[in-house]
């Protein structure tokens, strides 16, 4: 059997562009290092991930808010075994849920530099931008 | 709305079976088939077949004519596949539940089937990591056992469980599925095997976790009035419900308690019009050890937090206060997902029947099952009452 590279619709990260996403501004915004996610312009709800129709009250009209780049760890796990592919070379690797002050919400993500014996519950964190080798842009959270 | 009685049941042996998909579908019909004599396959008219990713992990696409036609069945009022991960069985039942309650169907074959184990371990965690929102959490890294994990470090946090009372599940539910012949898992551990057990997600080891499992198995369901024809002890659905909240973890309303958990066993309960210790024995779904001690809690069983203490004390075991999952639960026999709910149904039949050993036996008049997908997200519970 021919070895096959991962065909691009079983790769985890989203597909980031104008071509393929109505919120590419999200990851444009990230690129320029902003965090940002859909503020609805009818109800005020904050939503994440970014929408591009408020599920509270219907709405298409959004604006871009700027979200704080540090939080506090609330629950955290480091993954042994059972990476799914791609990312298999990673492992071990940290995850974590944290705390955003305003707007109060929880943003999960890898943690990048950690153990779990490292980490503890309420740490102070911080948002670090990734880029992938084909240009597209993620983020993760490393201790601060 | 008619009265909906399941008549018999069957299963495959689960676990890493050298038998392709539809392998075990022809396994799980000959079971079912063989346990309901009198039933001529022509008289099924529908198929309600779960399997929650035949896509990825079979390459199977559209599987529920495949299934019909491999079990010998063709039917002439519904055929269809239902998806909801790991309920994708009760998701079936109840949607056949809904067909035989209306008139539509008058006898109904409902069917899990699913292939886990393929040559590449990573596919199947793949295809696992992707009943997460595979672009916000998937990404991550985010599968079941760093899901469930976040949920056990959190618990132990914040209600002081500890790893011993998490452990003890794992210990009694392999007590029980050592002497449960369709068990992936016919083997019982110590207390120190769990705790000692590979590290798979901090904190989470092996022998917290259900089994990566091939699996299939299927019931035979219809109105009250047909029931008699084919068993004396036919087991009638009284009640049954299911909530939903969220989807993406970071919005999840709590890690540690499940919200939509205590709304469906409170609901579904209230259908049948019983308490949860009304119940002789309770199937519930353990894919990890945190899990089980959560269905205590959030199940009505014991007060929130207490779910350490309620195992600790000797209460959901075989002669305690509320046997819970008397098979072995799904971290003893295996979590095929789609075959998973309808295992613990063919678990009720046995009980109510008085088909299992001795050592497990609790018999009754009610049971009931629940299984949860996902993230937690899902509940979904079933109650059932002996006839006959």
């Amino acid at each position: 059997m021919p070895k096959i590279d991962l065909p691009y619709l079983l790769d985890f990260c989203p597909l980031q562009t104008e071509d393929f996403t109505r919120i590419h501004e999200f990851f444009t915004n990230l690129k320029e290092g902003k965090f940002t996610t859909t503020k609805c312009k009818s109800c005020g709800e904050i939503l994440w991930q970014p929408r591009v129709v408020c599920p509270h009250c219907n709405s298409d009209e959004m604006e871009w808010i700027d979200l704080p780049q540090e939080g506090k760890l609330f629950a955290f796990t480091e993954v042994i075994h059972g990476a799914p592919l791609g990312m298999e070379d990673d492992a071990p690797f940290s995850i974590g849920i944290v705390d955003l002050e305003d707007p109060k919400m929880k943003v999960l993500a890898r943690v990048d530099d950690a153990h779990y014996e490292d980490l503890e519950f309420g740490q102070e964190m911080r948002l670090k931008i990734i880029t992938l080798e084909d240009g597209r842009v993620w983020f993760r959270w490393v201790r601060k | 709305m008619r009265k909906v009685a399941i008549v018999g049941g069957g299963l495959t042996k689960f676990g890493v079976r050298k038998a392709t998909y539809k392998e075990l579908a022809q396994e799980a019909g000959k079971a079912v088939f063989e346990d309901v004599p009198n039933l001529d396959k022509k008289d099924v008219d529908s198929l309600f077949l779960g399997s929650a990713a035949s896509d990825r992990m079979a390459f199977q696409s559209y599987p529920a004519p495949l299934v019909a036609e491999q079990v010998g069945v063709q039917p002439n009022k519904v055929i269809m596949r239902t998806e909801l991960a790991c309920a994708s069985g009760q998701a079936a039942m109840r949607a056949a539940y809904g067909s035989i309650a209306s008139g539509l169907s008058d006898i109904a074959l409902v069917m899990g089937v699913e292939k886990m184990n393929t040559p590449n371990m990573a596919e199947t965690q793949t295809t696992m990591a992707a009943v997460m929102d595979r672009e916000w959490d998937g990404v991550n890294g985010m599968s079941a056992p760093p899901f469930f994990a976040l949920v056990m470090m959190r618990h132990m946090h914040e209600y002081g469980t500890t790893r011993e009372q998490l452990g003890m599940v794992s210990v009694k539910n392999h007590d029980y599925s050592a002497s449960n012949p369709f068990a992936q898992f016919q083997k019982k551990f110590t207390l120190e095997d769990v705790i000692n057990s590979v590290e798979i997600s901090k904190p989470i080891r092996l022998l917290d976790c259900s089994g990566i499992t091939d699996g299939a198995g299927g019931i035979v369901m219809t109105s009250e009035d047909r029931a008699k024809e084919f068993t004396d002890t036919p087991v009638y659905i009284e009640g049954l419900a299911q909530c939903n909240m969220g989807s993406l973890v970071s919005n999840l309303p709590s890690l540690t308690t499940w919200k939509p958990m205590k709304k469906a066993f409170r609901a579904a309960l209230m259908m049948a019009g019983k308490d949860i210790y009304d119940m002789a024995f309770a199937e519930v779904h353990d894919c990890f050890t945190i899990a089980e001690i959560i269905a205590y809690e959030d199940g009505g069983m014991c007060k929130k937090g207490e779910g350490g203490k309620f195992i600790e004390e000797g209460n959901p075991y075989v002669g305690g206060r509320l046997p819970v999952n008397t098979h072995g639960g799904l971290l003893g026999t295996g979590h095929p997902l789609g075959a998973t709910s309808i295992a613990q149904t063919v678990e009720v039949i046995e009980q109510f029947r008085g088909e299992v050993p001795e050592e497990r036996y609790v018999g009754g008049e009610w049971a009931l099952t629940h299984n949860l997908s996902g993230n937690a997200n899902v509940h979904s519970v079933l109650v059932f009452r002996r006839g006959g």
